[in-house]
């Protein structure tokens, strides 16, 4: 379990965190999201003990980061693919970072199968591609067998076949009890495996809350092709539906297929064509932070 | 609008037992514990860089060379007009070596800000001093053997370049006073490496700091201050007499014990300061 309470960063006069307290709980893959400059990564930088928070702190089962004996052990962590010296193999590099928590010199090998890097293991770093580097990265945050692991960005340079393995992975990771928190910008894959959700902006708290929740906020919306479209639009309108009409398509918002179906069949309208979209979480994301993004798109 | 389905790939499954053992508190006794590891990680990164024997490659072609220009071209000391010897000459290029092993000791701590690998180092081991105590110990004990390998050189070259053996009763402390210099040397780069933390910005100012500025300085400061310079302490260490040495400059000298704590201090200086600043400040 991890607990961040109260965390609170501030940089001359921009504040980067500010008062974030969320639960991280254990057997889940929760995902870190928010715009860019929403502060992500100066919270995974004071989770890890690198930045000093000004306010608040971070627990792991109740004792802070920096207080963990050989933390490597407990926390796996990937917050930069590049911090590597690109003149060392990969080999020489997980050797390095595995002999300063004391964890055995088999796990090198071990850890290096497990992210597909065994035939470029003796390899320099600098002749890596992003995805590679990434590889090289995870297989460090796997050296001490943690039980959580924390990702910033991590399919960032992965090719499908990568990305579909690190879902796997962190999927399998947290069913078997491991704890998963990954910031990403890939919504649409985070939604496929992550079972809570962290949303901050401007540096600030804008909801903790299971993917479902998340997803329930966003309104449906039925398509409807009628040749009745005039008629079918006053009776849903009658029925305090908002109602937008285009020739013979309509689309009715805040409902369901089974409200509008059966309003149409009561009065016998005919209905050649009905479907229910919803919003993705990627649109329902945007929306809630869509105030507070310090870069947004023309 | 898309449609779109979320299914989760797997509803949670019961806790699993813990594949590390519960946490717990390190303490003071735990990170003691964990300096021996360090120093073996920092061993690793050192010996996995070309750039190592490439250094090492380069001291025993300084001491090499330098006594061999000695031996055949300059043949005669400026300032005794005697001819050089091999006890006198084993040792000239231990002062290159002692900036050079200034420059691996400010590279130990730059490179690894520079690619983002202290990083690492400070997620693993949240107790700094323990990385900085892992970095000391293994600069000084490379220092240590580039001091051997350039005196060891500098001697070959010596022999190589036909030199008498000359005097040799002072050899052996001569040695082990360069040796002592040359073990310091990285500890002072180390220092400030963790002070400037630029590579670029903190190789050149120690270049420009000991080719450059102390010799200016010596020139317009009195004796009596310029002896105090770290460099100039460096010199006294090695006992070699420079162009610049006057009588009131010999008169004033400190002797060789004054000189290594003098240049320890400098040394244990910037490596307190850095540690300070290393803690202080955020780590990229």
């Amino acid at each position: 379990m991890i607990t961040v309470s109260a965390l609170t960063k501030q940089y001359r006069d921009r504040v980067a965190v500010d008062d974030l307290t969320f639960d991280v709980a254990p057997g889940r893959v929760t995902g870190f999201v928010g715009p860019n400059g929403a502060g992500k990564s100066t919270t995974m930088r004071m989770m890890v003990g690198l930045t000093r928070p000004d306010r608040g702190d971070v627990r792991y089962h109740g004792i802070s980061y920096t207080r963990l004996l050989r933390p490597a052990r407990i926390v796996g962590s990937v917050l930069d693919a590049r911090c590597m010296h690109p003149g060392r193999t990969a080999r020489n590099h997980l050797l390095a970072s595995g002999a300063l928590s004391g964890i055995p010199t088999r796990r090198v090998s071990e850890v290096l199968n497990e992210v597909g890097l065994d035939r470029a293991a003796d390899q320099r770093a600098g002749s890596f591609s992003l995805g590679m580097r990434q590889r090289l990265a995870l297989a460090g945050a796997l050296l001490g067998e943690p039980e959580l692991l924390l990702l910033d960005e991590p399919s960032n340079g992965l090719d499908p076949d990568g990305i579909r393995w690190l879902r796997k992975f962190l999927a399998d990771f947290a069913a078997q009890g491991g704890t998963v928190f990954v910031s990403s910008h890939l919504i649409s894959e985070l939604a496929m495996f992550a079972h809570d959700l962290v949303v901050v902006g401007g540096g600030r708290l804008i909801a903790a809350e299971p993917v479902a929740t998340t997803l329930a906020r966003g309104d449906t919306t039925v398509a409807v092709r009628t040749p009745q479209a005039a008629e079918l639009a006053r009776l849903l309108d009658h029925h305090d539906l908002a109602v937008g009409v285009g020739g013979d398509r309509l689309s009715v918002h805040g409902t369901t297929t089974a409200v509008v179906s059966r309003i149409a069949f009561d009065n016998r309208i005919q209905v050649v064509e009905i479907t229910e979209t919803s919003r993705s979480l990627e649109e329902i994301l945007l929306a809630m932070t869509g105030a507070t993004a310090a870069f947004a798109s023309a | 609008m898309s449609i779109t389905t979320y299914a989760n790939i797997n509803a949670p499954a019961a806790p699993r037992t813990p594949i590390a053992p519960r946490p717990t508190t390190r303490s003071r006794r735990d990170d003691i514990a964990t300096v021996r590891t360090a120093v073996r990680s920092e061993w690793i990164k050192m010996r996995s860089l070309r750039s190592t024997p490439a250094i090492l490659g380069l001291t025993v072609a300084m001491g090499v060379l330098l006594s061999l220009i000695l031996a055949i071209f300059v043949k005669t000391d400026p300032n005794t007009h005697e001819p050089f010897t091999v006890g006198e000459t084993f040792i000239f290029s231990t002062w290159l070596s002692t900036v050079l092993a200034v420059i691996v000791g400010t590279l130990l701590f730059t490179s690894e800000v520079q690619h983002g690998t202290l990083a690492t180092a400070v997620i693993a081991q949240p107790a700094r001093w323990v990385t900085v105590a892992a970095k000391t110990t293994v600069a000084s004990c490379f220092g240590l053997v580039m001091g051997i390998a350039g005196m060891v050189a500098g001697f070959s070259g010596a022999v190589l370049g036909g030199l008498d053996t000359g005097e040799t009763s002072g050899m052996a402390a001569t040695a082990l006073w360069g040796l002592l210099l040359t073990s310091l040397a990285p500890l002072f780069g180390l220092g400030v490496g963790m002070i400037i933390r630029h590579s670029s910005a903190a190789v050149s100012i120690v270049l420009v700091w000991a080719l450059v500025l102390e010799n200016l300085f010596r020139g317009f400061a009195p004796p009596t201050v310029s002896r105090f310079l770290p460099f100039s302490a460096a010199n006294g260490l090695l006992d070699i007499e420079s162009a610049t040495d006057t009588p009131e400059t010999l008169a004033v000298a400190l002797t060789r014990v004054q000189d290594a704590f003098l240049f320890a201090g400098y040394s244990v200086a910037a490596l307190t300061i850095g540690t300070v600043l290393l803690y202080r400040r955020d780590t990229h």
